[in-house]
């Protein structure tokens, strides 16, 4: 491979280039990094590595490997707003072929600080190596999937970023039966799972790096012309990375993605203990495992569904259902427990992941529609720092509040009521946010050459 | 280009078709 086959010269399509080859090649991206969601199926195993059957006083403890899922996703914040306007200067390619090499190559690092027991390695490999992969990997196909579908920019994104949910579940079934698989009398089989992902992922992100294609500047899809007059909200000029971040609107949007995170994130983080307490003695812990399940299903497919409706509806109407919809359903959960209604309450929970996974993949069309297509794709890693803030957020609330209800006494049923509610203030706040939200300043937009 | 493209989606359709039956398998034991 030489390095002019990465350049962004190399990759734009011909004229008869049929654009539904570029979706597959942001999934294949997204389906592989999406495995961090599903990286829980290792804690247990990394705690066995010396005792095997049990933890050794040797191993490493539960909180010292949890450390590696929070350190990757912190990393992934980072580096997508780092790398966020260079992965639009390379272009797809060679954005995509390094996070290919820092996703792959943070399963081998991690393997080699397994074999030697090195915990720092595994920070250091599928943390800090993997993280940045997992920021770079993200944000590499944003930009250019919004340019090859100027006409449907939420359904294209949504199918990349629904990529990103189903990634989990392919992962976490893949994880056990590679490890079921290399199990010996010497190994829970950790080390030879982790080799193997890494060479899998890699091989599986390099179909992406393969088959995507940018458009020519002057592309449009056949017969389609850009409305004269666009909708509210919806520019057809350009702000740079560099000027949109000092912008209100930037600020208000990452209002919105931290408070539509942070409800989603809270719930999907404490959901099997939720429902375990809310209906105690009636829900057991592999129902509750089933549960967790079902909300990474409706996670996945609210990716596509609300991103392609956002396309008719428009983006700002679109976060109005996500935040009115959630504050009536979360404020309704505390009725829901009390008629002990588990299909009422699981149907909500479906509802409200849907909008979480929604909220992910509308925003990437949302920024088009404010900030033009110019550095979408660095704009979108900037904002995913609020990913990571509603990432520490979400979950501290719901426990820390239940914690708190219960050591005053609160029947463990009834203990997530004012968690409830306060995910329903946090989702007012969204509302205020996205409704006051404008059109950029004519001051603010980009007059300059276009051309990466 | 028809080719590729079956190829394509068919290369991301099957291990997410997976998933989803799997994750599936382990979800409708909630309604059981």
């Amino acid at each position: 491979m030489t390095a002019s086959f990465l350049d962004r010269q190399q990759t734009v399509a011909p004229p008869d280039f049929n654009r539904f080859l570029v979706p597959p090649a942001a999934l294949a991206v997204h389906l592989s990094i999406g495995q961090v969601y599903a990286f829980s199926t290792f804690n247990l195993p990394l705690t066995k590595l010396i005792g095997l059957s049990h933890s050794a006083p040797e191993d490493w403890d539960l909180k010292q490997v949890g450390w590696i899922f929070s350190i990757a996703i912190a990393i992934l914040g980072l580096s997508a707003a780092v790398f966020g306007r260079w992965v639009e200067r390379v272009g797809p390619r060679k954005s995509m072929f390094i996070a290919a090499l820092c996703f792959g190559g943070g399963f081998i690092v991690s393997a080699v600080g397994i074999h030697y027991h090195q915990l720092w390695l595994v920070y250091a490999g599928y943390g800090v190596l993997g993280g940045c992969g997992l920021g770079i990997g993200y944000i590499s196909p944003v930009s250019t999937l919004i340019k090859w579908f100027p006409d449907r920019p939420g359904m294209a994104t949504g199918m990349a970023i629904m990529g990103f949910g189903g990634g989990a579940l392919i992962a976490a079934p893949l994880s056990v039966m590679l490890m079921a698989h290399f199990k010996t009398a010497a190994s829970n089989g950790v080390l030879e799972t982790f080799v193997t992902m890494g060479v899998i992922y890699f091989m599986y992100m390099m179909i992406g790096v393969y088959a995507v294609r940018v458009p020519a500047a002057d592309w449009k899809p056949a017969g389609w012309t850009a409305p004269a007059k666009p909708k509210t909200l919806v520019t057809t000029a350009n702000v740079a990375v560099d000027m949109a971040w000092r912008t209100p609107q930037f600020w208000l949007l990452w209002v919105v993605l931290c408070m539509n995170v942070t409800a989603g994130i809270g719930v999907l983080s404490g959901a099997s203990p939720m429902i375990q307490e809310i209906f105690s003695g009636r829900v057991t812990a592999v129902s509750a495992a089933s549960f967790v399940g079902l909300l990474s299903l409706f996670n996945m497919g609210g990716r596509f569904f609300w991103a392609s409706t956002s396309d008719y509806i428009g983006r700002r109407n679109t976060y109005m259902v996500f935040f009115l919809l959630g504050i009536i359903l979360y404020s309704t959960v505390p009725t829901i427990g009390h008629l002990r209604s588990i299909p009422l309450f699981v149907a909500a929970f479906c509802v409200i992941l849907s909008m979480y996974g929604g909220g992910f993949a509308t925003i990437p069309a949302y920024l088009r529609d404010v900030f033009g297509t110019y550095q979408v794709g660095a704009i979108h890693g900037r904002l995913l720092t609020a990913w990571s803030a509603a990432g520490v957020l979400g979950p501290v609330l719901v426990n820390y509040i239940r914690q708190y209800q219960i050591d005053n006494g609160v029947p463990k049923a009834q203990a997530y009521s004012v968690t409830m509610y306060i995910m329903c203030g946090l989702l007012l706040i969204g509302f205020l946010c996205n409704f006051a939200m404008r059109a950029v300043d004519d001051k603010h937009h980009y007059r300059g050459s276009i051309q990466p | 280009m028809k080719g590729r493209l079956i190829v394509l989606w068919t290369a991301v359709g099957i291990p997410l078709a997976w998933g989803v039956m799997k994750t599936l398998e382990t979800a409708l034991k909630l309604f059981q």
